[in-house]
């Protein structure tokens, strides 16, 4: 679990898709286990009810000092228990009605060892502590945040001899956190997933306003699957192997992207393909319809609607993208993204019909172009 | 004689054993292997299906009278809102847009998605929710959306104009809109309605039609509340005034609290936090004509904390509007996590639950009213010496005359930049008399001081009724009083 958040952190670093990056504080970090030569051990609350590190190795009988930094967006403190009075805990900071505010939450019970206060968004506390051996459960007691908001303090010489993360029984078990190969096999959702399937989502290196499409697997190349952005009426980009993975983002907040599950093939890089007369319009997103499950997206253009269909090239690396236009009186101009190893095949109501230097000129009236990619 | 004197006694000492639960029965429905149970939004078609929509893009129906679920419409990106169209159509708010999605071939399951609007930004945050559509009498719907949260940045690419004045502060709205309420007209024209929100997850209205926003407990708000929203009006929390026609090109974090507090509009009740709510959501009117028992007309409003829902008796003090709060159905078999309240046709209130990342639960349950009418107050009305308290049934006299059964505190909550508020100010406020009606059912307490801008939270002690069988359903009610009544300076030291 915790090496996941890494991976994540990490992702962000070297993908910036988000301009602001949270600051990388990470601890010292073994495998799955964060073990600390180090005596002070930050831990941060995310968003989601979590404390990003929920295993922490110490050496019995040592001081050590923990510093608490808020990074979600409401109040969490942090309260040290005895061995297994976790529950108990939890549940005298419930009773305290009133007074919990102000005593932070923290019950005046023998099994609070050590607390930080509750700290608002954005503010960093510290305590220290010296413990015997044992599993020291840490807690906020917030009420409501105790039952998943939780961590363990090992107390230990022996680190070797402790489960792994995934078996611990002190650390919060997050579905959808660790490793999703088992969810992939079921469906997420109460029926069978059957493709064509959508999603609108946040998807990496799209708008915000993302549709992500499955398209039905081809026994010659598997799945294709492409990146739509409702925002810039586009495509974005095209993938094999698989469809998506939307755990990390349906998990928590929703701060985690879906991830494309497979290899880009394509990633369109010459932005909007439509020109009227000499102008680049600006489109407006009207929706999708579902033919057979395939969407047909709609888009206007000034007067002009246009509808989008996108379909796999049977047995190639590919995609067929068939527009339809309302009848306009200007030319339309389609521009092919010019890319090498990117072949393209156009039509025009159904004859065939070639570019010039990437331009598909479309005369006025045109009601029914089709534009085959092909990325062998 | 003795034994008649014996008996009475001990009625009068023994409590009662009267609980909700004799009223109220709650019900879990079950819900598809599979379905992971966060509920954004559930309503009832014209046919008397159930619609709802979870977290994971699902919209989906449910026949209560064959108990299946099927599948209608799915992808979509945290939908938030369902509002019946027609039994084949329906409106989904999801994070992108306003989306009318239909039936269009009659198979039962929507093959038309359309983008009623999205003219509103997304700088990909992820707390840019947007909730809603609810319909006025005209046909207007309205919605709400969420600011950001600096818990994390944004995208590279956005959607919208970007105002990096917008950016600043804990909850920001750097594109469009974030933080507003939003009115579409039924000829599509789309209007900022009014600004000042922060998390505005529970959008609907009262009785009478008046358009309403919950708020949550954070930065700006000392508590959550509940706002009478109207056109124009900016209600406190500032990142959203970036996007108010005519508004300097200035932070708004620049002006001082004070300039801020003159140009809001505050909450018609504030729910003190933990003691009623943390996280309101979703409220709805009470329009069932009693199929739900005595609170006809009242407003109830969802929590998400706690296992219970909130209760509002609105009070109006010289044309303006107030009120009360009391919990409601508290710790009898509600699970916490109540995102979403709809009335069902036969008068049973059906409650979405979710725990989106926060505290809560999942599922579907709702609230059946068995009969009888539980002791309870029903309403609570400013008065010029303190509150005219008035109860289901008649009260036991000699309970109700004791000045040791209200409890008074006040207090108010800061409006400050800060993360909520500690309870400032807070002092108990001695009641100074009690008197009770011929029917003894109301309740005129005086108050050795009534101040404006505080709550004053009254807990009520052993209160019982006349025939001595029932004991007050909910011992805590908080009044949110902004305005004393004109009259009270005059009044106050004049007995008639
Ligand atoms: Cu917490």
């Amino acid at each position: 679990m915790l090496s996941t958040f890494y991976v994540i952190r990490s992702f962000w670093l070297w993908l910036p898709l988000f301009t602001e990056p949270a600051a990388a504080k990470l601890p010292v970090c073994q495998g799955a286990t964060a073990v600390y030569a180090d005596t002070t051990i930050v831990i941060r609350a995310l968003a989601g009810l979590q404390y990003e590190q929920t295993r922490i190795v110490v050496k019995p009988k040592t001081r050590f000092r923990i510093v608490l930094e808020n990074a979600d967006d409401m109040s969490h403190n942090l309260v040290v228990t005895r061995p297994n009075s976790r529950m108990k805990v939890v549940e005298a900071a419930l009773k305290m009605g009133t007074e919990g505010a102000r005593k932070n939450y923290v019950p005046n019970l023998p099994e609070v060892l050590a607390n930080i206060p509750l700290l608002e968004p954005d503010h960093t506390d510290t305590l220290t502590l010296t413990l015997d051996e044992g599993a020291y459960p840490f807690v906020c007691t917030y009420p409501g945040h105790g039952y998943v908001m939780y961590g363990v303090i090992h107390a230990t010489r022996e680190p070797k001899r402790l489960p792994s993360v995934e078996a611990d029984p002190y650390v919060p078990k997050r579905t959808g956190a660790g490793d999703h190969s088992a969810h992939q096999m079921a469906s997420p959702h109460p029926y069978k997933m059957t493709f064509p399937a959508l999603y609108r989502t946040f998807m990496p290196e799209c708008g915000p306003a993302a549709i992500a499409v499955g398209l039905p697997a081809d026994a010659a190349v598997g799945q294709q699957s492409y990146c739509w952005d409702a925002g810039s009426c586009r495509l974005r980009y095209v993938w094999t192997g698989g469809f998506v993975d939307s755990y990390g983002h349906w998990e928590g907040n929703g701060n985690r992207l879906t991830k494309v599950v497979g290899d880009i093939y394509y990633n369109d890089r010459s932005g909007f393909p439509f020109r009227i007369g000499n102008t680049t319009p600006v489109p407006q997103f009207r929706g999708y319809e579902l033919v057979n499950r395939y969407p047909k997206f709609m888009y206007s253009l000034g007067g002009i609607q246009v509808t989008e269909l996108i379909k796999a090239v049977p047995g190639k690396r590919g995609l067929v993208r068939q527009f339809t236009l309302s009848a306009g009186k200007q030319p339309v101009t389609f521009l092919l993204d010019q890319q090498e190893g990117v072949q393209y095949q156009t039509r025009i109501n159904n004859v065939v019909a070639s570019a010039k230097n990437g331009r598909l000129l479309l005369p006025a009236g045109t009601r029914q172009f089709t534009v085959t990619m092909l990325v062998p | 004689m003795l034994l008649t004197l014996l008996v009475s006694t001990l009625l009068a000492v023994a409590a009662p054993a009267d609980t909700l639960t004799d009223y109220y029965t709650v019900e879990t429905i079950p819900t598809p292997e599979g379905l992971i149970v966060e509920t954004g939004g559930i309503a009832f078609m014209p046919d008397g299906r159930l619609v709802a929509c979870f977290h994971r893009g699902e919209v989906m129906m449910y026949n209560p009278k064959t108990r299946k679920w099927s599948l209608f419409a799915e992808g979509l990106h945290d939908p938030l809102g369902v509002l019946p169209v027609s039994n084949n159509e329906v409106l989904v708010i999801q994070r992108p847009e306003l989306t009318r999605i239909k039936d269009v071939n009659g198979d039962g399951v929507a093959d038309r998605y359309e983008t009623v609007t999205d003219q509103f930004g997304m700088s990909g945050n992820y707390h840019e929710f947007a909730f809603g559509p609810v319909k006025d009498a005209k046909g207007n719907l309205y919605f709400s959306l969420n600011t950001a949260s600096n818990g994390a940045g944004i995208r590279e690419e956005i959607r919208g104009q970007y105002d990096s004045l917008g950016r600043q502060g804990r909850m920001y709205a750097c594109v469009p809109y974030r933080g507003w309420v939003m009115q579409l007209s039924p000829d599509g024209k789309l209007t900022p309605w009014a600004s000042g929100f922060r998390s505005p997850n529970g959008i609907g209205f009262d009785a009478k039609g008046r358009l309403m926003v919950t708020d949550n407990q954070g930065d700006w708000l000392g508590t959550s509340k509940l706002y009478v929203v109207e056109k124009g009006k900016f209600y406190g929390h500032p990142a959203s005034l970036v996007w108010r026609e005519g508004f300097p090109d200035i932070d708004p974090l620049t002006l001082t609290p004070e300039q801020l507090d003159s140009m809001r509009t505050r909450e018609v009740v504030a729910f003190p936090h933990q003691r009623m709510a943390h996280s309101p959501t979703q409220m709805v009117a009470d329009l069932t004509g009693g199929k739900f028992g005595p609170y006809a007309g009242q407003l109830f409003v969802g929590e998400m904390d706690f296992p219970r829902l909130v209760r509002v008796m609105f009070d109006e003090v010289d044309g303006e509007l107030q009120g009360a709060c009391v919990p409601f159905m508290d710790k009898v078999g509600l699970r916490p996590g109540n995102n979403r309240l709809v009335f069902a046709p036969d008068g049973s209130l059906w409650v979405g639950q979710n725990d989106h990342g926060w505290v809560g639960a999942r599922g579907l349950q709702r609230i059946v009213y068995q009969q009888g009418i539980p002791l309870d107050v029903m309403a609570m009305h400013l008065t010029a010496t303190g509150f005219d308290l008035t109860f289901s049934q008649p009260l036991d006299e000699a309970a109700a005359r004791q000045l040791a059964n209200y409890a008074f505190r006040r207090f108010y909550y800061k409006y400050h930049r800060a993360y909520g508020s500690p309870e400032m100010d807070s002092q108990p406020v001695p009641v100074t008399e009690v008197k009770l009606s011929a029917d003894k059912r109301t309740v005129s307490l005086a108050l050795s001081e009534l101040k404006k801008g505080y709550v004053y939270e009254l807990t009520l002690g052993k209160l019982r009724s006349a025939d001595g069988k029932k004991k007050v359903a909910n011992q805590l009610v908080c009044y949110t009083l902004n305005r004393l009544k004109s009259s009270a300076t005059a009044t106050v030291h004049t007995k008639p």
